[in-house]
């Protein structure tokens, strides 16, 4: 049995492929763009060509994040913040709040012993706090988004950065900058920042651990340190952090195929006949 | 919802005709030469000043009719054009955005005012609302400043005393505008009126204790409540919630509910977002969600509390009115409202929807979440947009927020019925 999830997110989609075992048989990540739907079926089809399956070999399909319903191949749609939990506490049992921080979206998220989401809080109306935070720090330095951890933790006394806007945060950057003040101060500044909105969030749902931090942006050292300094207390990053959401995407499609369920990429396909045919054509 | 029941949609049809009605006698009081007043809605003393011939004018009924026919937004861009800022109340904001448009609405022109009644103190953006109407039109202002209720307090006489000494001194300022004199016996006659149509209003909202509830005490009741806000006090009103009581009790017979299944009962806190009305609805539709009690539709009087206009203590009832309104309530009290609200409806969730241009009543409401989802144990959904300005209505984003909490209460709901395979693993590793 293999079952599938897929996250299609504000920049990146993500899909995930599960066995009978719940082991995870690949990962794929693309950047999302402007046609979602292209999206999903490219980062399923990378998931399945690094596993070397078909898509009828895939039982049932769970698609999640905000392009959720635009996954043509999808059984079910569940929303992110079920599948970060699910995913979350699949890979570190012990856990009862989850920070997920994406590209537009922050949530903190309060489960059950059993991991069902008991309460959650996310960021309104505004990305400040969000991956799309360090974005515009980047693009203002003329940085990739990989090296602003490497440069911030190069800080020796980071800056306070006082805005809480995305847009109007360049300006403050710019300012610090004129005044002289170091890339790597400035840097730590902004993950300090976020790390400051992203606890208050927390703090909503109520800081119980273990806390563990999901989506893209738990790849960056410095944003795990900031939020392990605020916080006193250590997270749980996975290798796959931005992979979590599709990952409990599959989980719950696991579930539904452990049921018998069978989704349409299964069924409305002949399988290995289908196989041959195309391989008869090439 | 089933259909062909003998009074379907009589509650929304009737609703309709009457507001139509009301709204064509407005535009045509300068012709008829009848004096117009304006009035805010929570605790509104109507009753008084129909009793010397006043039309009375709501300028909030207006600000929704624009939101939900889609002209709010143009309303608010002009009124920022005058130099309003954007965190203005949306309601006040449309209002002069209406003056600045010649006060041309969707359902017809508005008079001038003859006379602005602050009659709501509990909000100060209001009190400047009625005071830059007065500048705008040249028109006579009264301010009725009525006592705010706070936790542990009781309705003090001595409040009720400073109110209906008020309103006495506004019953002469009528006197004078309208050339009527205060007539005792009309105020009691509507008074009677208004008791006639209270009843009839609490028994359709206690209808909504029944499983399935016959109708959404939000969705619904935003339409079913407007008579008894700007119509209370006369026969009409009193017609119309007898026929709206028709329908309820016809659904209650046949377990007819506003959806073809009640899957969720929630209590709602706030207003809706006006200008995106039906697609907020449908967000909580889709998972077959019912509103069984909300605030919102108390904000123009607590009457399922027992509160009673009383034509044998006409001014004293008046006033227990306007200090008794939702919106004149801390939020203690407000609080203890919501868990009545909960317990007695059998509620499965509260809903918030917070309005981003309203501070005065947004700020408590992440205190009522908190305190709902970790003392109550109530699991509590928040959302926010705005109750008129379209601009901060994000329906991807409220769709997330919803969906991601009626899933939860889902999968726990399964979870408790399938506690063996079906529910989440919080074992196994991933490689």
């Amino acid at each position: 049995m293999l079952v599938a999830g897929v996250d299609v997110g504000s920049t990146g989609t993500k899909a995930a492929l599960l066995d009978e075992n719940k082991k995870v048989r690949a990962l794929a990540l693309v950047d999302t763009g402007a046609n979602v739907v292209r999206a999903a079926e490219r980062a399923f089809r990378e998931a399945l060509a690094k596993a070397e399956l078909e898509e009828w070999d895939v039982s049932f399909t769970v698609g999640t994040g905000y392009g959720r319903y635009r996954v043509p191949f999808g059984d079910l749609q569940v929303t992110e913040i079920s599948c970060h939990a699910k995913g979350a506490c699949f890979l570190f049992p012990q856990t009862h709040t989850i920070l997920d921080m994406g590209g537009q979206d922050t949530k903190a998220i309060r489960v059950s012993e059993t991991a069902e989401v008991k309460d959650f809080s996310m960021n309104d109306k505004c990305a400040a706090g969000t991956g799309r935070f360090l974005t515009a720090a980047a693009q203002v330095l003329n940085l990739g988004l990989d090296d602003l951890a490497s440069i911030a933790s190069e800080s020796k006394k980071p800056l306070k950065i006082s805005n809480v806007c995305t847009v109007f945060v360049e300006q403050e950057i710019m300012m610090h900058l004129a005044k002289g003040c170091a890339v790597e101060d400035v840097l730590a500044g902004v993950h300090s920042a976020i790390a400051g909105r992203s606890i208050a969030l927390l703090r909503r749902v109520g800081l119980e651990p273990e806390i563990t931090f999901t989506g893209g942006v738990a790849r960056n050292r410095a944003m795990v340190t900031a939020l392990e300094e605020r916080l006193k207390v250590k997270l749980n990053v996975a290798p796959e952090s931005q992979h979590i959401g599709a990952i409990g995407a599959a989980l719950f499609a696991w579930e539904r195929a452990a049921h018998g369920e069978v989704g349409k990429t299964r069924s409305n396909s002949n399988g290995p006949a289908e196989r041959d045919q195309r391989r008869s054509l090439t | 919802m089933a259909s062909n029941y003998q009074f379907q949609n009589t509650g929304r049809d009737l609703q309709k005709d009457l507001l139509g009605h009301w709204y064509k006698r407005l535009e045509d009081a300068p012709k008829t030469g009848t004096p117009v007043a304006y009035l805010f809605i929570s605790g509104n003393i109507c009753e008084l000043l129909r009793c010397f011939g006043f039309e009375i004018v709501f300028p909030e009924v207006n600000a929704l009719q624009c939101g939900i026919k889609k002209v709010a937004g143009n309303m608010i861009l002009k009124a920022e054009d005058l130099g309003y800022s954007s965190d203005v109340c949306g309601y006040v904001k449309n209002d002069i955005g209406l003056v600045a448009s010649g006060n041309r609405g969707p359902f017809g022109t508005m008079p001038k005012p003859d006379l602005l009644v602050c009659n709501y103190s509990g909000c100060n953006t209001y009190i400047k609302w009625f005071e830059a109407l007065a500048e705008l039109y040249g028109a006579r202002f009264f301010m009725l400043d009525v006592p705010y209720r706070r936790t542990g307090e009781t309705m003090r006489p001595e409040d009720l005393h400073y109110v209906v000494k008020q309103l006495e001194q506004l019953a002469q300022v009528c006197a004078e505008i309208s050339g009527n004199k205060f007539d005792m016996d009309k105020l009691r006659e509507q008074l009677e009126y208004a008791r006639q149509a209270e009843e009839l209003w609490v028994k359709i909202l206690h209808s909504a204790k029944n499983r399935p509830s016959p109708f959404d005490a939000f969705f619904e009741a935003v339409f079913f409540m407007a008579p008894i806000y700007v119509l209370r006090g006369t026969k009409e009103c009193v017609d119309y919630y007898q026929a709206a009581w028709n329908e309820i009790e016809e659904r209650i017979q046949h377990n007819i509910g506003p959806l073809s299944e009640e899957r969720f009962r929630v209590v709602m806190e706030g207003p809706p977002p006006w200008p995106n009305f039906r697609n907020f609805w449908e967000l909580f539709k889709r998972w077959g969600v019912v509103s069984v009690a909300s605030t919102y539709s108390k904000v123009g009087g607590i009457w399922d509390f027992g509160m009673r206009h009383d034509p044998s203590r006409p001014m004293e009832s008046l006033a227990e009115y306007a200090v008794n309104c939702y919106t004149n309530w801390d939020w203690s009290l407000r609080r203890s409202m919501l868990e009545r609200y909960a317990k007695e409806y059998s509620a499965d969730a509260l809903v918030i929807h917070s309005v981003k241009s309203c501070r005065a009543f947004s700020v408590g409401q992440a205190d009522v979440r908190e305190h709902f989802s970790k003392v109550q144990g109530l699991p509590t959904l928040f959302v926010e947009s705005d109750l008129a300005d379209p601009r901060y209505f994000s329906e991807a984003q409220l769709r997330n927020r919803i969906d991601a909490f009626f899933e939860s209460l889902e999968h726990r709901r399964m979870a408790s019925r399938q506690p063996v395979t079906a529910a989440p693993t919080k074992s196994g590793s991933a490689t």
